[in-house]
């Protein structure tokens, strides 16, 4: 052998060797693998019937509590991060739920939904309604023990209106209370609207008489926080928040789990009973882990559905309904033809068997909606005779429109990004084709897009589309003034109706509550019968509660709830 | 030396009899063969679908849904209650359609800027590579899907602009703007091919003999260059239709393409994918199948690739 | 050697710049903007238009390039807008890089593992079964969509399957192995990797194998071969030592190339399983319009792939003489 093949024979020996031992690691992790699978506690493929709790069976319900070592322990499931815990950044329930437990604010809602104090124990109104003076409880602490009082509010609303902050509400919640658009668009330093009175009175003042200033006042955007803690700890303060809710943050870590404690010193009057609160972000399925006793409440799907309505199950004695506060609508662009025709409007509405979606497409999961506002709204009132499905009378009045015969291709934008649109405009697409003859073709957009289109009417190409709305707050101006008044940016449908208008202004600074709702019920009929929109869905929610978990409330709106839970033993 | 073989026959592989090595070929070339059968199927397919549907694939029947394969509906129903048959049927239309498309714009593309790249050198050159080269860096599929998800409302709105709104319903521009997303990414490979091809080619003696009498560049490019660099081509494209096919199912699954409820089989699965993997037996028609098919399409393309590639540059034969 | 490093880091910073003007102009002109998302229907107009302003949504192009270029210079690739409102994004992608790395490193091992070996086999046993055998299931591989694996695989490992053998008279079941499916990721040992790996390494099985064989082919037919047989040298010993070292150096370009594309490559199956790695992070920013994530992803995978693509063509040169000497 040459010298050269034997020093490049020893250099690619080793090559080889490299080779052999990547074989060899292959193997071994292969192996290694199936080995590890094996020996996951109820993986074992080879036992005789001893399998875990798998989708599709039928489980033995759990009655009583796990052992948790005497401390009262709730678990509950979290859908998904939430975006943050900073109540001036909250815009979503997701976030809200969490920032709603460990953060209060002036007042808050109770489980029906209903304005109640909080931090503040009474309010004085003024006679033109347009100042509010809030006298707080003296008693309230944060929760490392600092009292709070006026000046901590002042502070917190400063800090929504403060440009740097980024708020995405100020203006929704906030933006009545004068001052407030002037510091958020740097025109001024302060908000002239809120004012410290003495440490425990603060007097805010709002531009206009609004009845629905308090509702709004119940989102985070106005919670209290803490100066020190804020400017203290910069960017990353909500990581140990020092709140003054119910509950106190103890661990995040993200992705996998949040753990709230009891905070023992709340001021309320309902005091917190649960000694820990466990949201449990990763763990796959939910239902498995409730099943099998690994969670206290669950959230049912469109999945697990049939499952959990079926009488038989033991799962339905489990399970509860919660409103949403939201209705679906199917929006005709009125500017746009054929739907400047009211006539083509109402045969449409007529085309279409919206209970068959709901029963098909959705499982019956939601509500079918008459009316725009939700159940649970006050105000809210069955509609005397809902539209029903009539595709003869749907024909006879397409014939008496102006596009009778000429009916031009019709769009139906809709959000959506994966390769599945939404199947409830399939099917519905599919009747008005066959009741109508008419081709409606489908386009998907994505949602930003599709919402920066729609956030200007007038100019909107779009002929219809379908949108949800969720309440912001509790109160009927936010359907019914805000989505149809003429002009609004909300009013999709590009619905103008003096009448109307007339209407909700009254009513928006009527003080009587009853004539206030009387007003924007006749708005709602007036509404209805333009056919602007087509209401489609009340989405519910359902929920599957261990029996042994009592005072479980399911809001539609971010309120407190976790307090008036508890676990009996 | 090399010539002197002792004990050839204990080194040489087996012998083999002239039928054995018959069928050994054939089978080799079996799944070519085989690629190319289905290919033809899927094109005609593709061509006849209104034909050849039982249903319209739009076809709802609520009354219907989530039926499994029977004699009225062959391959069962989906949550609608429309046939599968006919949505897979009408499926391989969008799917012929893209991977036509895509092919005659990587063509198109990558053809010219190639030759021109090996023939001209230089500044050009140097350009059209580092084009390719930029294109290369970028992630594949995560990419195409961006620039797809970013011009689509883009292109559609200038279509309106310009009067094509209604060409926008069809649907039309949904394809335009997959191929364009990717014969964008795509051309770059074959101008890299071309580019190698042509400058061997370059200083061949024809090439240069032409030349001397006077034949204009670009007919020296067409005329001699280009066919001597057809097989590496025609290899190098069928080799990728297989990709094309694949890149084409996940865009549709992502929602880049034919828009629901027109079919395709990439929405088809996404559509039944997320809904029905757990639940047995509609798993089976609402998602395996479909997936099946795609899956033998790319088979098909590849294996025939495959044996184009060993029929055109045969390996070294016993 | 030397002119040619010279070369090709030179044009490493030409090349980033392209890539990240190209990646900035897409996320900046496309569709809608994250504000718009963030605030979704309940979008204030005034808000939203403050909220542009003071992003810097409104100033124009090369100034919006500038700052982000600043600050990426120092680490900082903005914040995410819409799903993990005010986290980093080099946290972000900093927390999901290595669970995609780990993911890609078992899929690289079960790769080259089970395809270096098989491809050499089929190499050896050229054009019989067993070569026949070994390329339909390389070709297999590389054809059966990820979207089509990923329901199906987990389908077929979340429910139990009962077999019946009468003739043994036997009954038994396997399954399911809900680790492997419904568990949450933890780490390099957790079940969860199992099946996402396995289907990403089928990409890699493909190519080794190929690549193996063709090597083992092409040299195997080699004059040096063809003499070492000549002077009459046992056969494992031809193959060992002379067939296999030059059919490394495809291996060198391959994972390489790898390495670089391995990332992107995950993101059908990521999202799928829920493995919380890069892949996943970038079909969730992709949707939700977070750009600012989708653009620092895309431009690290595209540094990442340039830098690969240099060492691959460094170690080329080390490996083989003939190249350093061009």
């Amino acid at each position: 052998m040459s010298n050269s093949e034997s020093t490049n024979g020893n250099r690619w020996l080793i090559g080889i060797i490299v080779i052999l031992l990547v074989a060899l690691c292959g193997a071994v992790c292969v192996g290694g693998g199936v080995l590890y699978v094996l020996m996951q506690p109820g993986a074992n493929p080879f036992a005789q019937g001893a399998t875990p709790v798998a989708p599709g069976k039928q489980p033995v319900p759990t009655t009583r509590p796990p052992a948790t070592g005497g401390k009262a322990i709730l678990r509950l499931p979290g859908t998904s991060d939430p975006r943050t815990l900073d109540p001036a950044q909250v815009n979503d329930t997701n976030a809200g739920q969490f920032v709603a437990e460990i953060f209060s604010g002036l007042v808050t809602l109770d489980q029906n939904i209903k304005v109640v104090p909080d931090i503040a124990e009474k309010w004085d109104v003024s006679d033109d309604r347009k100042t509010y003076t809030f006298y707080l409880r003296k008693e309230v602490k944060f929760h490392d023990g600092r009292p709070v009082t006026a000046q901590d509010f002042k502070y917190s609303i400063e800090r929504v209106a403060n440009p740097a902050t980024l708020s995405p509400t100020a203006e929704n919640y906030l933006g009545d209370i004068v001052g407030i658009k002037d510091k958020l668009n740097r025109r001024a330093a302060e908000v002239s609207g809120v004012q410290v009175i003495d440490d425990y009175t603060l007097k805010i003042t709002i531009d206009a008489p609004k009845s629905y200033f308090l509702a709004k006042l119940t989102f985070p955007t106005a919670y209290v926080v803490d100066k020190n803690n804020v400017e203290r700890d910069g960017r990353n303060w909500t990581d140990k928040p020092n709140g003054t809710g119910p509950f106190k943050l103890q661990e995040y870590v993200r992705s996998q789990r949040m753990i709230l404690a009891k905070n023992e010193n709340y001021y309320g009057d309902v005091k917190p009973k649960l000694d820990q609160v466990q949201f449990i972000f990763a763990g796959g399925s939910f239902m498995t882990m409730y099943e099998n006793g690994d969670l206290e409440s669950v959230y049912v799907t469109i999945v697990d559905i049939d499952r959990a309505s079926d009488p038989n199950s033991p799962l339905n004695k489990e399970l509860f309904l919660g409103p949403s506060l939201a209705t679906g609508f199917i929006v005709f662009n009125t500017l746009k033809p054929p739907f400047d025709d009211p006539k083509v409007r109402l045969a449409f509405a007529y085309a279409m068997d919206r209970q068959k979606v709901i029963d098909v497409v959705y499982h019956k999961m939601p509500m079918l909606a008459n009316t725009i506002l939700p159940p649970g709204m006050p105000g809210y009132v069955e509609p005397a005779n809902p539209l029903a499905y009539d595709p003869a009378k749907a024909k006879q009045l397409l014939a008496e429109s102006k596009y009778a015969g000429k009916l031009p291709d019709i769009t139906w934008t809709t959000i959506g990004a994966g390769g599945s649109a939404a199947q409830d405009v399939q099917v519905l697409v599919g009747m008005l084709q066959s009741n109508l003859g008419a081709r409606v073709s489908i386009q998907q957009t994505d949602d930003a897009s599709f919402f920066n289109t729609i956030d200007d009417p007038t100019r909107n190409p779009y002929q219809m589309f379908d949108v949800g709305w969720s309440a912001d707050y509790v109160d009927p101006q936010n359907f019914l003034d805000i989505l149809f008044r003429t002009g609004s940016t909300q009013n999709w449908a590009n619905y103008s109706n003096p009448q109307m208008d007339k209407l909700v202004d009254q009513a928006a600074v009527e003080k009587d509550t009853a004539t206030r709702f009387k007003l924007y019920q006749q708005a709602e009929q007036m509404i209805l019968a333009d056919v602007p929109v087509i209401p489609l869905t009340h989405s519910r929610e359902y929920w599957l509660t261990k029996p042994y978990v009592q005072g479980m409330v399911y809001p539609p709106m971010i309120i407190p709830r976790l307090k008036y839970v508890s676990i009996e033993r | 030396m090399a010539q002197q073989t002792i004990n050839a026959g204990a080194l040489k592989p087996r012998a083999q009899s002239p039928q054995a090595r018959f069928v050994r070929r054939i089978l080799a070339n079996l799944p070519a063969a085989l690629g190319a059968v289905v290919i033809l199927l899927m094109v005609f397919i593709a061509l006849f679908a209104p034909f050849l549907a039982p249903y319209a694939y739009d076809a709802q029947n609520l009354n219907a849904v989530e039926q499994p394969p029977s004699r009225a509906h062959w391959f069962g129903t989906d949550a609608l209650g429309r046939d599968m048959f006919s949505r897979i049927l009408w499926g391989a239309r969008s799917a012929v359609f893209v991977i036509l498309m895509v092919t005659v714009v990587d063509l198109l593309l990558g053809v010219p800027l190639g030759a021109i790249a090996g023939y001209f050198g230089g500044w050009a050159d140097t350009i059209i590579m580092r084009t390719a080269d930029i294109l290369f860096a970028f992630p594949g599929l995560l990419f195409v899907f961006f620039i797809a998800a970013t011009i689509k409302p883009g292109i559609i709105n200038w279509a309106k602009t310009i009067g094509l709104g209604d060409f926008a319903r069809t649907g039309y521009l949904d394809y335009a703007v997959v191929i364009i997303a990717l014969g964008v990414i795509g051309w770059a490979g074959l101008a890299r091919l071309i580019r190698a091809q042509v400058l061997t080619v370059k200083e061949r003696e024809f090439v240069i003999g032409a030349h001397a009498i006077g034949v204009p560049t670009w007919r020296v490019i067409v005329r001699h260059i280009l066919p001597n660099a057809f097989a590496p081509i025609i290899v190098a494209m069928s080799m990728g239709l297989g990709d094309i096919a694949l890149s084409e199912g996940y865009l549709s699954f992502l929602g880049i393409g034919l828009q629901p409820p027109a079919p395709s089989w990439g929405n088809i699965i996404a559509e039944n994918a997320g809904r029905y993997w757990r639940q047995f037996p509609q798993m089976i028609w609402l998602v395996f199948i479909p997936g099946l098919v795609l899956a033998a399409i790319v088979f098909a393309f590849n294996f025939f690739g495959d044996g184009l590639n060993e029929a055109l540059n045969p390996e070294i034969v016993d | 050697m030397g002119a040619f490093v010279i070369r090709r880091l030179v044009w490493l910073p030409v090349l980033l710049f392209f890539i990240s003007v190209i990646t900035f102009a897409l996320g900046l002109y496309g569709p809608g903007d994250p504000v718009q998302v963030l605030l979704g229907v309940h979008a204030n107009p005034e808000t939203v238009e403050r909220l542009r302003r003071e992003y810097g949504f409104d100033q124009p192009f090369y100034v919006q390039y500038l700052n982000y270029v600043a600050n990426a210079l120092q680490g900082n690739f903005g914040y995410s807008l819409v799903k993990y409102r005010d986290q980093p994004v080099g946290k972000l992608i900093a927390d999901a890089l290595p669970v995609t790395i780990q993911l890609n490193l078992v899929a690289i091992f079960l790769g080259l593992g089970i395809g270096v070996p098989l491809g050499l086999l089929a190499g050896l046993q050229r054009d019989t079964w067993i070569d026949l055998l070994v390329r339909g299931l390389v070709v297999a591989g590389i054809s059966l969509p990820i979207i089509f694996l990923n329901p199906v695989l987990t389908f077929l490992f979340s429910r139990r399957h009962d077999f019946v053998l009468a003739a043994a008279q036997m009954k038994f079941s396997v399954g399911p192995f809900l680790p492997m499916v419904a568990g949450h990721w933890d780490g390099l040992f957790s079940a969860k990797i199992i099946l996402p790996a396995f289907i990403e390494s089928l990409g890699i099985i493909a190519l080794m194998t190929r690549q193996m064989r063709a090597g083992m082919i092409e040299v195997l037919s080699e004059d040096y071969i063809r003499t070492a047989r000549a002077k009459g040298l046992r056969e494992r010993v031809v193959v060992v030592r002379h067939a296999m070292r030059n059919a490394l150096i495809p291996i060198a370009t391959i994972l390489g190339l790898m390495l670089g594309g391995l990332v992107a490559g995950s993101f059908l199956v990521e999202n799928w399983f829920g493995v919380p790695g890069v892949g996943a992070l970038a079909y969730d920013a992709l949707f939700s319009r977070d750009y600012y994530i989708t653009m620092a992803l895309v431009l690290l995978i595209a540094i990442a792939y340039v830098l690969s693509n240099l060492l691959v063509d460094l170690t080329y040169g080390l490996l083989d003489p003939r190249i350093r000497k061009a």
